[in-house]
Order: C-alpha cells, then structure tokens, then sequence
C-alpha cells in the first residue's frame, strides 16, 4: 500500500485532467508506488492566495483520522467523511462543480486515502487489485471526494447533516441515486433518506427499482408544485464560507453544523414519504417475488 | 409518442425570454440589452457585458399556454405555470411561479432569478404548466417541446455547444504539461469546462493566419484549418464523453446530464442514422465495450464530426477562392 506522498502541497489547487493524465500510473493504480509530489506541483493552475480555505492541513488530518478510525471497515469511513469533509472544504456548488479541484486533492493531498478506500479487494476474476482511475479523476458521483462532498451537499437538510449519514451509510443509495436529477429537488432527497432510515427500502435493487419508478412518475407529476420547496437564500451560504477563515476544525465525535439554510418543508418531505411509499409498493423490482 | 394516463395538452407551452439583468456585487442593477439573448437560439449568454463580479440574474419570462389551456370543460383545474432551471453540473434546481397576465389569457409571465454561485456553465430552462386532473394535485399537462439554455459565461447567445479557443506558447506557458505538446500547432483539451483547443503561438505566423479578417485566400485558408481543428475537437469530445458513460445496474448508459450529453445528442444522429438518440447511444455503448464493432463505427464518429465542422463547405470556399487566385495569375 502506498503512503502520501513525499511532497504535499500546503495549498490545494486545480489539476486539469490533461495535466493529470501522466502522475496516474500502473504502479499508483496497482497501489504499490506513489509520484513524489514534486513534478506535480510545477503542473498545477494555483487557487487565490488570500483564501483561508484551501489550506490543506485540516482536510489531511480528516483523512488520516478516518484511516486509523476506520481500519477494520473502510465502507464506513464515507458516512463519518461525507459531513466533515463539507464543513471543512466549505464551496459553492459553482466551485464544486470544477472536477479540477477534486482531481488535485486526491491526486496530490491524499492519493493514500485514495487507495486506502478504493483498493479492490482480489476475486476470482480479478485476482488483481487495482483502484479504478476514477476514483481520483472521474464522474463527480464516482471520484473519491466529490462524491462525499456532493453526497453531503445534496442529502444535508439545512444545517443538519444527519441524514447525510444515512444516506452514506448505504453505498447503494449513494451509488445509484447521486447521478439521477430526481435528487435535485430537495424534498425528493429527504424523502429518500427517511424511506432507507425506516427501513422500507434497503437493497440496490430496491433503491434502483424505486428511482426508476419516481422518474418515470415525474414524467406526469411536477414535484415542484405537489411537494414545494422553499427558495434558495444565498446569504447563509455565503456567511459560512466566510467564516471558514475562522472555523476551529471540525469535531471528530459529533456532527458538525452546515450552513443556516432553512431546512426542507416538513410537508413536503411527509407527503412525498407517503407518495414514494405507494410507488413501491406497486413498483417492478427486479428479484423481488411478487405477491399474489 | 408518450402515453398519458390522464387527459392533456396535445400541444407544447412556448415561451421567450423579454429581459435579462443582472446584480452586480456592489449592489447595482445592470439591464441587458437584447443581445443577450436570441428567440431564434433559445439561449440566454450572461457574460455579454463582461461583469465577472454579478451576484445573480434575473431573467423575465413570457409563456403561452397551447389553445385549450383555459377551456370551460376542461379536464384540470388550479393550473399553474412554472419555469423550472436546471443544471446538471451542480444539481441546482430553480424553480418559480409565473402569474397569468389577464383574467381569460393564456398568457403567463415571471421573472426567474438564479445565483451566480450556482452555475458553472450551461442550465436549461423548461416551462410547465400543470394543475389537478382527476382529483390529483400536479399533474404535468403541458410542457414546452425544447428547452432554452442560459449560459452563465458566454458573451453568445448560442444554443449549440461552443468551442474555448486560447492561444499560449506551448514552450513556455505556465500551464507546464502543454511543453510536452511543443511540436503541434495545436492540441484538444476535451477535460476543461468545455472542450478547449490550445493553439501553439510558437508555430510562427499562426496567430496572424487566424486572426485575419479579409476576404483573400488567407481568409480561406484560415477557416479551412478551423474546420480541421473543428474536426479534432468534435472527435475527441465523442470518445471523451462515450468513455467517461455511467451505466445502470442493467447495463444501459445513462445520458450524461452535462455538455458531454449534448455533444452526443447532436452527433448521435450521424453515428447511428435512424433511431432514436437513447437507442443509438446503448449501440455505441454495445460496441465500445463489446467485442466487435468499434473499429467499424469510427467511420461514422468522423463522418459525424466533419459534419458537425462544416468542413464541406470551408474545403468547397478554399479550393474557390484558389481557382480564383490561379485564374487572376494567368491572366
């Protein structure tokens, strides 16, 4: 297994893929040799000088504590990451939306939390392990980081990030519904969370088997109207990225607090519980035997 | 042709953009004018006035709801119109209320704001109107047929994706991995926001040849080598985005939701004539990862991608315009 690598950059920055392509190697990919850190840094388009929040030393000790916390189940460590890793790297989904950043932290900041996550595991088949290129650039529901940062991102309610947990708590969830556009509606996502927190909907197939049939619902009903939202307020947001100037790191024992967005309409959050519970019921899930 | 189980609009809600403005960080209001947005592109371009330092935008909407809407018997009730934005890139959704114009119009408008913080690029803005049918509350019961794109960088409203063309010195820009790249005129860089082409200032007289303006040969010569780098790029962006496809437990690929998705919608067509975009897509996919039909489909991918940089018609203009210059030397 590799360790970090010699040199660690003190600021994060972005790392075009193009950039990238040459520091992932057969050896990194294999987890048996990591670049020394050097060569990559002269390759990097540096992020504002001024900026308190790209220090890399906070989000290098998060992912070292997850390592050790985490060393008998490593599936794990994306729930106790997902909301400490967003109230850490406090960004605006505009800069979130940059795949540059997320390639330079897990390339250059921490490519051992990488392959320490990633690793597969030998199977008949593959008797080799490899760590999918993906998972340091890639797709942002499928690299290593942006994937939690966005799974906290769309699953926190407001401020509270507990149903972040849950919902990285179940790699089939996050897996399969981060990519789907159904998640963009915020009641939509904590309605999904509390059917998994209730224990309704468990497996992949299930979770699969009822995005599916929300979608294909959404065809006919405008969620929008039968379960409203409230408008986004950008001034919380912003006053939290601000104070990430002067943040203490985040607690390792309790969740820490997102921003003070207003949480979700409880309203709609229990209507759509109701709605997608019926779907369910009727839906087609693929290994499920039907009831007659 | 979609099966409703319930009773709709059989005709699409259009709508135009009337007004764009934007707020500035210093708390001022800038109005665009119409350049900003183009009825016959479906495209809003925020960047045209060149403010990088807006906070949001404020786009003022007017939608006509399809004759029927606003019938005694019809079989809705509580219609209501909404314009919803979305953005696949940062799954940021803005959705708001328009109000209807007059008492018996089918006229509806609004203004819908969206935040700077939460694009990146490209969103796309639908209409629909929808009210309750049968004792449920929200059914969708007419949508528009296309939606509009608001770009939140460009300074064109365009609705077909844009190609990033930027100039540096391949031996000593500060971007250090070009240098590997010193020996080409140019090179395609498919991982950017979107699909940029780096042109090597240290080939000596390319900067002049592509800036040049005049209606010469030079002129012709000039968008003949766009064309060819047009080509490079559309080539390069299909393999990136057929390469990075998620795919669905069952196996099928899932449209990507970015400018990828759209660079497949429109080349598609070309590449697998004759189906729908959504079947074309799980062939190309087949034949990528299965074991025979890729190297046979690379054809069509160039067929596609010269199409798509009219390079026909740079090629047709050139030999023109040289036939002309012979024929003057001749003379």
């Amino acid at each position: 297994m590799i360790t970090q690598p010699d040199h660690v950059p003190e600021r994060l920055a972005l790392l075009p893929a193009s950039a990238a392509d040459r520091f992932l190697t057969e050896q990194l990919l294999k987890a048996e040799q990591v670049h020394g850190g050097i060569d990559l840094a002269k390759v990097v388009e540096p992020l504002p000088e001024d900026d308190a929040r790209w220090a890399v030393e906070p989000i290098r000790s998060l992912v070292e504590d997850a390592i050790f916390e985490f060393r008998d189940d490593r599936t794990r460590a994306d729930a106790w990451l997902a909301p400490r890793l967003h109230a850490t790297l406090r960004l605006t989904r505009r800069e979130a939306a940059d795949k540059r950043l997320w390639t330079h932290l897990a390339l250059a900041v921490a490519p051992d939390y990488v392959a320490w996550r990633h690793l597969s595991e030998p199977t008949a088949a593959r008797p080799e392990r490899r760590i999918p290129a993906e998972r340091f650039q890639g797709p942002a529901d499928r690299q290593c980081f942006s994937r939690l940062w966005w799974a906290a991102e769309l699953f926190r309610n407001g401020p509270d990030y507990e149903p972040v947990e849950v919902a990285c708590g179940n790699q089939d969830l996050i897996h399969t519904v981060l990519r789907r556009d159904l998640i963009d509606h915020r009641p939509t996502a904590q309605a999904l969370v509390r059917l998994v927190k209730s224990g309704k909907i468990a497996t992949g197939r299930e979770i699969n088997g009822l995005s599916v049939a929300i979608t294909a619902a959404g065809a006919t009903l405008v969620y929008d109207v039968l379960a409203p939202d409230e408008p986004r307020d950008p001034g919380p947001l912003r006053n939290w990225i601000a104070e990430a100037e002067t943040a203490p790191p985040v607690s390792r024992h309790v969740l820490p607090d997102g921003p003070d967005e207003d949480p979700v309409p409880e309203d709609s959050v229990a209507l759509l519980v109701d709605h997608f519970t019926e779907l369910f019921e009727t839906a087609p899930i693929r290994g499920r035997k039907s009831e007659i | 042709m979609k099966i409703y189980p319930y009773k709709r609009l059989n005709r699409p809600i259009t709508f135009r953009v009337t007004s764009v403005s934007l707020k500035l960080a210093d708390g001022t209001r800038d109005q665009l004018d119409t350049s900003a947005y183009s009825t016959q592109q479906q495209a809003v371009a925020l960047g045209v006035a060149g403010h990088d330092d807006w906070v949001s935008a404020t786009i003022g909407l007017s939608a006509t709801l399809p004759p029927g809407a606003d019938a005694p018997d019809a079989a809705w009730s509580d219609v209501r119109v909404l314009a919803v934005l979305v953005d696949g890139e940062t799954n940021v959704r803005t959705t708001t209320d328009l109000t209807r114009d007059a008492e018996d119009s089918r006229d509806w408008s609004g203004f819908l704001e969206l935040l700077r913080d939460d694009h990146l690029g490209r969103a796309s803005l639908i209409i629909y109107a929808a009210g309750t049918v049968d004792g449920v509350a929200g059914r969708s019961i007419a949508e528009t047929d296309r939606s509009w794109i608001v770009d939140t960088v460009s300074d064109e409203p365009v609705s077909g994706l844009q190609l990033e063309v930027r100039k540096a010195s391949f031996t000593k820009s500060s971007r250090e991995w070009l240098r590997a790249y010193a020996d080409v005129p140019w090179i395609v860089d498919t991982s950017a926001r979107v699909p940029t082409v780096f042109v090597n200032t240290d080939v000596e007289g390319i900067v002049g040849l592509l800036d040049s303006s005049g209606s010469g040969v030079e002129s012709k010569v000039r968008d003949l080598l766009v064309a060819q780098m047009a080509t490079d790029v559309w080539t390069a962006v299909f393999h990136g985005a057929i390469g990075d496809l998620e795919i669905e437990p069952g196996g099928n690929p899932v449209f990507p939701t970015d400018w990828q998705g759209e660079v497949l919608r429109e080349m598609l067509p070309d590449v697998v004539p004759g189906v729908h975009v959504e079947e074309a897509l799980r062939q190309v996919h087949r034949r990528r990862t299965g074991d025979s039909g890729w190297a046979e489909l690379q054809t069509r991918i160039h067929y596609a991608a010269i199409r798509r940089a009219e390079a026909s018609r740079a090629l047709g203009y050139a030999i023109r315009s040289l036939e002309q210059a012979n024929r003057e030397s001749e003379k």
